[in-house]
């Protein structure tokens, strides 16, 4: 479904994408680790082209997607939930769900279906839809934010570390929900620093350093990896 | 109800002014609709997120394109007008490939160096635009009927307030919204950021340059320094400021009172007055960081009469 291709990415003079080469195929959860500054960010935000890539090839469903706008993009069927909880605090939960799906053609047509499939899957949100999306705590913005990405009926959901800043209750939460989405036949890629969590819902792994993938595999190779079980599950 | 019937009286009083109001109300008045009208332009650029200075800029650029239409061309004033707001908006097209790139300060100060650098250009070509000491047009619009001006502008504004009003209700509200309050959430819901805020930047520049060109034709007269005057900016900045942006209803408040308070403070002060302007202004913004209109309407829900403060008074 996407493939990415020797992408480089620098900013100004600093290379931080080195050469890197990975694939996500249907139906498949992928998981990308690593520590701060690994790149993890950057690969992502090189995806939905919110930077600008130096080199390589990305093509989802075949088609070449590298240098296009976010927004086509996200209308192609890729969305990201970025790692700052971006959203529209000064709309309500609904407005900001709403506008998820009202932009993007295919996701507009069923807006209703769509928002009720999400209210199901966070109550909190449907509890709370009229009320301005920034006044919220930070589990539920990034809730709000998940949600608002499903309204856009992506192909492919890119997550950038939805764990960051929650407490360890919440984090066990959400990726019980991360699961239950890709049950709905949703492709997804995860980047997290918690592999721990990350591990329940993915199907494949890569390990990031320093720009360049470390390593690869299944999910039961990584947690058997002694590298993995030391740098990233404290064992 | 009652908010409807107010303003059918407002409309009404203001329409029929000149039926029993001088000559010197008449002109407050339409000045106050100049102002208005730009102050409206400058806030639904704010929509988007974007501070511009450029209105004084845009505003001249129709004012001299209608001028000289008129002067060079002999076209009809009124079609002039037309033509000088179509300008500004190509102007303002073209421009908003490379001025739109920007963002925050740096598309302010951006717009503000476009107004200098056009009224530079217009100073320098004498032959064409009567450089520095400007043109004086052999008419003024309707023969400087005031009456018929004043119409003409009244007419004008309600435009404005009728586009305003329509924006507010469309789906492009929705996405500048967006825009204004976080552009990568937006863009990464779909939307397209250059394109809304490039219809808004062209939106805004041609009414600005619609309202400039009526200006010059008014009073049959353009020279850099009126036309590209400050003015132009800094008093449709601060109506909207002092009554409350990212509305229909502020900038109009706020143009009615600070053009009202403006001409009564000239008439009981003949010198100072700025200074009492001034801080007028200052205070309000202060004390009413919201504007006078969420302010008055926060007063009124306090006591229970009116329900419900602006919930946009939240934006940022």
């Amino acid at each position: 479904m996407l493939e990415v291709k020797n992408l480089s990415v620098a900013y100004g003079r600093i290379q931080v994408i080195w050469d890197l080469s990975l694939s996500i195929g249907n139906n498949e959860a992928v998981g990308i680790f690593g520590p701060n500054g690994a790149g993890k960010t950057t690969l992502i935000n090189a995806i939905v082209g919110l930077v600008k890539a130096k080199g390589g090839e990305i093509t989802f469903d075949g088609r070449p997607i590298l240098g296009q706008d976010t927004h086509t993009i996200a209308r192609g069927g890729i969305v990201v939930v970025p790692q700052n909880r971006e959203l529209f605090p000064f709309m309500t939960v609904r407005e900001n769900l709403r506008l998820g799906a009202a932009y993007i053609p295919h996701a507009r047509e069923k807006l209703e279906e769509t928002l009720d499939y999400v209210y199901q899957l966070f109550p909190i949100l449907k509890e709370r839809d009229k009320q301005l999306a920034g006044t919220m705590s930070g589990g539920q913005q990034r809730m709000l934010v998940i949600g608002r990405a499903l309204m856009s009926r992506p192909k492919l959901l890119i997550l950038d570390e939805p764990s960051l800043g929650l407490q360890p209750s919440l984090v066990t939460e959400l990726f019980d929900t991360l699961k239950e989405i890709k049950k709905n036949d949703m492709v997804i890629l995860l980047a997290e620093q918690n592999a721990r969590q990350g591990l329940k819902v993915i199907d494949r792994g890569y390990v990031m350093e320093n720009g360049r993938i470390a390593l690869e595999g299944s999910v039961e190779e990584l947690s058997q990896d002694e590298h993995i079980k030391r740098a990233y599950l404290g064992v | 109800m009652g908010k409807k019937a107010m303003i059918i009286v407002c409309i009404l009083v203001a329409a029929s002014l000149p039926l029993y109001a001088g000559p010197y109300f008449l002109s407050v008045f339409n000045t106050i609709f100049v102002y208005m009208s730009l102050s409206l332009t400058w806030d639904m650029m704010l929509r988007t997120g974007q501070l511009s200075y450029g209105t004084a800029g845009l505003f001249g650029l129709g004012a001299y394109s209608s001028a000289l239409l008129v002067a060079k061309a002999g076209v009809h004033p009124l079609l002039s007008i037309v033509l000088g707001g179509l300008f500004a908006g190509v102007v303002a097209f073209l421009l908003g490939f490379a001025v739109l790139r920007l963002r925050k300060i740096y598309f302010s100060i951006t717009t503000l160096a476009l107004t200098s650098v056009f009224a530079v250009v217009i100073r320098n070509l004498p032959r064409l635009t009567g450089g520095a000491s400007g043109m004086v047009l052999p008419s003024a619009l309707f023969s400087g009927d005031a009456a018929k001006n004043y119409w003409m502008v009244f007419a004008l504004a309600l435009g404005v307030i009728g586009i305003s009003l329509w924006l507010s209700r469309s789906k492009t509200h929705y996405a500048i919204n967006a825009i204004r309050n976080d552009e990568i959430a937006a863009r990464s819901s779909g939307v397209d950021v250059f394109k809304y805020l490039l219809f808004m930047f062209v939106l805004t520049s041609s009414i600005q340059g619609v309202i400039g060109a009526f200006y010059a034709q008014q009073y049959a007269f353009v020279q850099p320094e009126a036309t590209f005057s400050m003015n132009f900016l800094l008093l449709p900045l601060a109506m909207a400021l002092v009554g409350g942006v990212y509305s229909t209803s502020g900038p109009v408040v706020g143009a009615v009172v600070l053009g009202v308070v403006s001409e009564y403070l000239k008439l009981i002060m003949p010198y100072g007055h700025l200074v009492v302007y001034g801080l007028i202004i200052v205070l309000v913004v202060l004390f009413m960081p919201r504007g006078l209109t969420r302010f008055v309407a926060r007063q009124l829900a306090r006591r229970g009469r009116v329900g419900g403060a602006d919930r946009a008074a939240l934006g940022n």
